[in-house]
């Protein structure tokens, strides 16, 4: 028999029972809309996680903190390992930088600003990725380049400090600065106690670039950069490595003494994320500590891969339930055909092709339910979405967390979801089509089934 | 065409372990040759019937063995003896057999369905049938909606429609009035002179006993007139 054939006889036979049928599409359908719609909140939240990971950080990057040896313990990264790093195989960039040990305070006329002061050095953070939306990097050590926005944090001196922000905690638009940036005067007084006493001295800065605005809207780059060379002056003042401050009493420089550069934040950045692991790998093979975003969503990805597989299975339960409708229908379906099944075989119709019949017509009671689920389950998926942020702010007056996705689908869930669906109605198919095979023509020709 | 050779057949009824055997058919030997009308008589009980189902193989015997074509189709199991029966079987039932809950031309089709054969070439061989037996009109009503006449009528089309060599008929006008009876009859004599149709009809009635060129008589069993083999 032709398979179009089949397929017509089994079209013919579900509309004979319209209702019957059309209930246990509705199981199937139901219980496949179960098992995507629970899995999809295991992807979403994953989705959501690794987002959350991968927009904090450059995936690209590794973070080396130092060498972990038996025999000298803990020791930070040196210029020597900087150049090892860089000699590296896929190695794009390597970052380095330290943070003055200092509170910065920057003054621009009648304008200040608290904020860090990062000691960077700027060709390497342009291979790495450092771009100015304004300005160029500085040529002299009395240059300096800004993040974005430190602008909008110059405060005015003249301004009690309690009337300087809103209740949200941004500065108000009357004390912000509004002049150009690139190329004006900033000053920096750096601190240092002596003898009892505290001294200060001013360092000025021309401003020559800014930075471009961070990626993330809740992230804030107000940081001043300076370079090397201007460090240099700043510790000849201070008499401290990296402009650190000495206790009052004492004129040792606090901390353990260290030899040459201690770096703060060293990145090592791959060229591609496919080299990341490689180098992470070589790296820890070398003793050194690293991080890397990447590693970390290795590990996120184990525990949500574990969590998916225990929502599909819990889905898949109710697939199952939804099978015995199909086993149900089949069977009821087998019973009230017999005695046309008997006529066919007594024609000559062969077995296989009425198991084959029948076979058919569960799989596609099977498909149809998985692909009424499925859309079902993006609808769901989608009105969740949309719906969910709204309830929590109604019910606990709280925002949801932004950009946060509860429930997402994947085009690999549905594509489970039907296979397990298929696999499930054909088992389920199978012991009544198995019964219609063995119908025997003389007893259905007597009509006694 | 058709040879039964020593061919035993019995019935067990009851759960096993206390079954009882009923035996129905001893050692039948006969032959039908290619062209020939067999028809074979006998009384209600005599195994007929029973007889027609093992050549049919919708039974086997518990003994001997049935040939069609030189093959020994009582070897076959299940589905070869499906493809067997829709090559080279068709039949005619005392109840016509027909399914409900298709029109007379999708009755008549079927067979060409469960064949493969294409739609197109199909629809005209039905339409082609339903012409010769006079039911062009009706194509479109179920059984239910037919005569019984009518209806037997349908169920010689759906077994002609294959051309089998071979048709096998079981009581063909039981359910038939004497009118409806002859006109049935001339038709197979007609079928068989024009097309060369091989008949094996079981009846117990002596007009359509007399249509055949050989007739055999069963009783208890046994062949007790006719030409034995
Ligand atoms: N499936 C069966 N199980 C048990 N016994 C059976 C079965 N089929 C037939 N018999 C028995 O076999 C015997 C012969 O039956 P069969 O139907 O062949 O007779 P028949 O000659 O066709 O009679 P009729 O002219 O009334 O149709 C009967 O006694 C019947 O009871
Ligand atoms: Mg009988």
């Amino acid at each position: 028999m032709k398979l179009k054939d089949q397929f017509r006889f089994v079209r013919q036979n579900m509309k004979k029972n319209r209702t019957r049928v059309s209930m246990t599409i509705l199981a199937t359908a139901m219980g496949c809309a179960f098992l995507i719609v629970l899995s999809s909140v295991g992807f979403g939240f994953q989705k959501s996680i690794v987002k959350d990971i991968t927009e904090r950080q450059v995936v690209t990057a590794i973070d080396v903190h130092g060498k972990q040896s038996m025999k000298q313990g803990f020791t930070p990264v040196t210029d020597k390992d900087i150049e090892a790093f860089e000699k590296m195989k896929n190695v794009k960039a390597v970052t380095r930088r330290m943070m003055l040990q200092q509170n910065t305070k920057y003054y621009l006329k009648d304008h200040q600003i608290d904020t860090q002061t990062i000691v960077a050095d700027f060709p390497s953070e342009m291979k790495a990725g450092f771009k100015l939306s304004s300005g160029h990097l500085p040529k002299k050590p009395d240059e300096i380049v800004v993040g974005y926005d430190f602008a909008t944090n110059l405060a005015s001196k003249n301004a009690k400090p309690e009337e300087l922000y809103d209740k949200r905690g941004v500065l108000k638009d009357q004390y912000r600065y509004t002049g150009e940036l690139v190329g004006q005067k900033v000053e920096l007084p750096v601190k240092q106690n002596e003898n009892g006493k505290q001294i200060e001295k001013v360092f000025t800065f021309t401003i020559t670039g800014i930075g471009v605005k961070p990626t993330k809207k809740w992230l804030e780059d107000r940081n001043a950069y300076i370079s090397n060379d201007r460090l240099k002056e700043i510790e000849a003042f201070t008499g401290t490595p990296k402009g650190m401050l000495k206790e009052q009493n004492n004129p040792e420089p606090p901390g353990p003494k260290v030899e040459g550069v201690v770096y703060d934040e060293v990145k090592v950045y791959a060229t591609n994320m496919e080299a990341v692991k490689n180098i992470d790998q070589q790296l820890k093979d070398k003793n050194y500590e690293t991080y890397s975003v990447l590693n970390e969503l290795k590990e996120v990805n184990l525990v949500f891969l574990v969590v998916k597989a225990g929502l599909i299975f819990i889905g898949t339960i109710a697939i199952l339930i939804a099978s015995i409708g199909i086993y149900n229908t089949m069977t009821m379906a087998v019973t009230e055909r017999a005695p046309d099944i008997g006529i066919m075989k007594a024609i000559g119709a062969n077995p296989k092709t009425i198991k084959r019949i029948f076979l058919l017509e569960s799989s596609y009671i099977g498909l149809i339910g998985a692909l009424i689920g499925t859309v079902v389950s993006y609808i769901i998926s989608y009105t969740v979405n949309l719906a969910l942020p709204l309830i929590i702010k109604n019910a606990f007056g709280e925002n949801a967390p932004s950009n946060f996705t509860f429930s997402d689908i994947p085009v690999s869930l549905p594509l489970i979801c039907i296979v397990i669906c298929y696999v499930v109605t054909i088992i389920s198919g199978l012991r009544p089509a198995q019964r219609a095979t063995r119908v025997d023509v003389l007893k259905a020709m007597r009509r006694e089934m | 065409m058709i040879t039964v050779k020593n061919v035993s057949h019995d019935f067990e009824i009851g759960k096993k372990g206390r079954a009882t055997i009923i035996p129905v058919l001893r050692d039948i030997n006969f032959s039908v040759n290619r062209g020939e009308i067999l028809t074979i008589v006998g009384r209600s009980g005599s195994g007929k019937s029973t007889l027609l189902n093992l050549i049919s193989g919708f039974i086997r015997p518990r003994e001997g063995g049935i040939w069609i074509n030189e093959e020994q189709v009582s070897k076959l199991n299940e589905a070869q003896f499906a493809d067997f029966r829709i090559k080279n079987l068709g039949f005619i039932f005392q109840s016509f057999q027909l399914i409900p809950s298709m029109t007379a031309f999708q009755n008549i089709e079927l067979p060409l369905i469960i064949k493969g054969m294409a739609e197109k070439e199909r629809r005209d061989k039905t339409e082609e049938m339903l012409k010769k037996v006079g039911l062009s009109e009706y194509q479109d009503h179920y059984p239910g909606e037919l005569s019984g006449g009518q209806q037997q009528r349908v169920s010689i089309a759906r077994a002609l429609i294959v051309n089998p060599p071979i048709i096998l008929a079981d009581e063909p006008t039981g359910s038939l009035d004497s009118e409806t009876e002859e006109d049935l009859l001339t038709f197979i004599k007609q079928l068989n002179q024009d097309l060369g149709i091989t008949f094996l009809i079981i009846t117990h009635d002596d007009k359509v006993a007399r249509i055949g060129h050989r007739t055999i008589e069963l009783s208890d069993g046994r062949i007790t007139e006719g030409e034995l083999v």
